[in-house]
């Protein structure tokens, strides 16, 4: 058998005989003594008010409606409904959750919609060791931007080197996840390994036609400053097939400072953040070393208003001599915490033109984004 | 001989460390890190996520919380969906099983208290409404008593060896509750039915047990920042009625209750809703003994 094939399914086995344990029998001898001292135990009153409590999973239905010019095409004025993302969300057992996320989303050519299954895995609540395990479909754990939804990010267009690295849906793959928080006392630290088939068009991989999965390790450094203020420092290192199906190598980093008065959080909030890309990539034309990086700062003007600036510089994975940068500036309200509006300026250059951008060099962009959320929707990270 | 020896002292060793080990506790906030410290004495060491001059409702959910959640002996909520922003995303990470909901280590402190304001159909276009009735327990001190009995049946399952010490720190906690609210009582009576305003919906308790009658709020709906329709309304209500007081927390701005104060002639107060909202809050005693002292010096 593959080694590749065998090592999932030996990390697959692991969990699942980890999880069994907390059924051993080794402890039925102690059950009786158990329900013993349960009946000893002063028995709380019965719970009032939560005749509305249900086995159903938390349910969501996120619109993200769109408004858009660009300075380039014909079919440059457009007002789509970019996405409707809904989410089901809940414990299975006492030993794990899940969470599913379907996406439907409208093609601006055509008009039609079409739906995927955006994520939808599984997370081990009760493996020992520190240890959790996430299996299926799922955003991998890249940097700041990759694992947070679209809706819940302070900007709208992507960043430049992660679309051109990533792809616009960026990294996600159907696999295994397994993390380990790291005993250490003096701050946090998180070391997760991937390995997934890549579930995505992706410029820098693609789902292979052999065993030559998607490997990536993150290493989570994250420190409260004081009271107020954070610092998060990661590194990621990524291995998987390209579109020419030979090795792309890819490392990153990435930081992030933030500052949030805990007395008045909601009112005042400051962001920098940064993610740089390394990629070493086979080609039929050798190797091809390129970078990409973004730098944002979000302040946080009022107690629903919030501006981002963002500057982006990036090569393309099969190209040093391609060069993107670009500026924007985002402006974002929050009706409250299921409503917000965003408006979106930017302007981008490239050294070569392209056809997508109808072989412009030099363009500008102002997006309007609309999100609205009903029913019961999860936290993001922080 | 030697080895049985050795064996009965590494027993002894390992029983006497489960008598005398510390229980680790973390709570959401800090008037459960109170009563925790208060019902577990020497045998707990607590910590508290969210701080006592913060809006319980929004605790960024930071990574190093999760340390702390990971080596818990147990976890204490105060449930009712109040902390559902980032208490739940914390439990996950944390990869600690004993702590997960259902589980003898997670206690919800809400479990049999008397709710109020349990709504019948849930719309969102009333603000921020919670589902199972107004979170805000703590601020009746009787639900403190029913907290306490939640928190040290949580402690009996975690350490029962310690049961009959858990059982007295709770009977002497509450014969404390008993004695201090007759004190209370007393300061407030005077002012039973007094009208006042309050910034956010989270004093439905507190007016209850104290006789109080909140005529109205500075939020238009629960979770919306003030509108000047509704502060004008607020000025309207507070001078056909001659209202004295208008009562807000740590964590919200002054700056429409300082507009009203000045318009009207209204004391804006801040009140405390948790243990640690200012320095001299230390137990869940001082949170009473501060606000009443605060209502009734501005109601006089």
């Amino acid at each position: 058998m593959d080694v590749k094939k065998l090592l999932l399914i030996v990390i697959l086995f692991a969990a699942v005989k980890a999880q069994a344990q907390s059924d051993s029998t080794k402890t039925d001898s102690l059950l009786l003594k158990k329900i013993q001292e349960e009946m000893q135990q002063p028995q709380a009153p019965a719970a009032q008010g939560h005749a509305g409590a249900s086995a159903n999973p938390d349910i969501s239905v996120i619109g993200d409606f769109r408004t858009l010019y660009q300075s380039y095409g014909k079919h440059n004025f457009d007002a789509v409904l970019n996405e409707a993302e809904f989410s089901f969300q809940s414990v299975i057992d006492p030993y794990a959750r899940a969470d599913f996320f379907y996406s439907v989303s409208e093609d601006r050519l055509t008009g039609k919609f079409s739906g995927e299954v955006e994520e939808g895995y599984l997370t081990t609540l009760a493996l020992p060791a520190h240890l959790q395990l996430k299996a299926g479909r799922f955003k991998q754990d890249l940097g700041r931007v990759n694992p947070v939804h679209p809706h819940a990010l302070s900007f709208i267009d992507m960043p430049d080197a992660y679309v051109n690295f990533f792809g616009e849906e960026g990294l996600k793959g159907d696999g295994v996840s397994l993390s380990w928080l790291i005993p250490n006392p003096a701050f946090y630290q998180e070391l997760t390994f991937e390995a997934t088939d890549v579930a995505a068009e992706s410029p820098g991989f693609e789902r292979s036609a052999t065993n030559n999965y998607l490997y990536l390790a993150h290493l989570k450094n994250f420190w409260d400053l004081s009271a107020n203020s954070t610092l998060e420092f990661g590194l990621t290192g990524i291995r998987g097939e390209n579109l020419n199906a030979k090795i792309t190598t890819v490392g990153s980093f990435d930081l992030t400072y933030k500052w949030k008065p805990v007395r008045f959080n909601t009112y005042q909030s400051f962001t920098f953040q940064n993610e740089f890309y390394y990629s070493h990539a086979q080609q039929p034309t050798g190797l091809v070393n390129a970078i990409g990086y973004y730098s944002l700062m979000t302040v946080q003007v009022g107690k629903r208003t919030f501006l981002t600036g963002m500057y982006n510089y990036s090569n393309a994975p099969d190209s040093k001599a391609f060069v993107q940068q670009s500026g924007v500036l985002t402006l974002g309200w929050l009706a409250t915490e299921f409503q917000k509006i965003e408006l979106e300026t930017k302007y981008t250059t490239m050294n070569t033109p392209m056809a997508e951008f109808n072989f412009e060099k030099n363009y500008s962009k102002v997006s309007l984004r609309w999100i609205f959320v009903i029913g019961s929707h999860g936290a993001h990270r922080y | 001989m030697k080895i049985r020896n050795i064996a009965i002292l590494l027993a002894a060793i390992i029983i006497g460390n489960r008598s005398f080990a510390t229980i680790h506790v973390v709570t959401t906030t800090q008037d459960t890190r109170s009563i925790t410290e208060i019902i577990g004495g020497n045998k707990v060491s607590v910590f508290s996520i969210a701080t006592g001059f913060q809006n319980p409702h929004f605790v960024d959910p930071k990574p190093s919380y999760i340390i702390k959640l990971s080596t818990a002996d147990m976890y204490v909520t105060l449930g009712l969906d109040l902390e559902a922003g980032w208490s739940p995303s914390l439990l996950t990470s944390s990869r600690n099983v004993k702590i997960q909901k259902g589980n003898d280590a997670y206690v919800d402190a809400s479990i049999g208290v008397p709710l109020m304001q349990v709504p019948s159909s849930i719309n969102r276009a009333e603000g921020d409404i919670h589902a199972f009735g107004n979170p805000h327990y703590w601020l009746d001190p009787m639900n403190g008593k029913i907290i306490a009995r939640n928190i040290c049946n949580g402690l009996e399952k975690v350490s029962p060896e310690n049961k009959d010490y858990f059982e007295a720190n709770l009977k002497t906690f509450n014969e404390t509750i008993d004695s201090k609210l007759k004190a209370w009582n007393a300061a407030m009576a005077p002012f039973k039915g007094t009208k006042i305003i309050a910034y956010h919906n989270e004093w439905v308790y507190f007016e209850t047990r104290f006789s109080l009658h909140i005529v109205d709020f500075m939020e238009p709906k629960p979770g919306i920042p003030p509108t000047p329709s509704q502060l004008v309304k607020i000025m309207k209500e507070i001078k056909e009625n001659n209202i004295k007081v208008i009562i807000t927390s740590p964590y919200f701005s002054t700056s429409s209750s300082d507009v009203v104060s000045k318009q009207t002639g209204a004391k804006a107060i801040v009140m405390a809703t948790s243990v640690g909202a200012f320095d001299s809050i230390k137990t869940y005693y001082d949170l009473f003994d501060y606000d009443i002292k605060q209502l009734t010096a501005a109601l006089k």
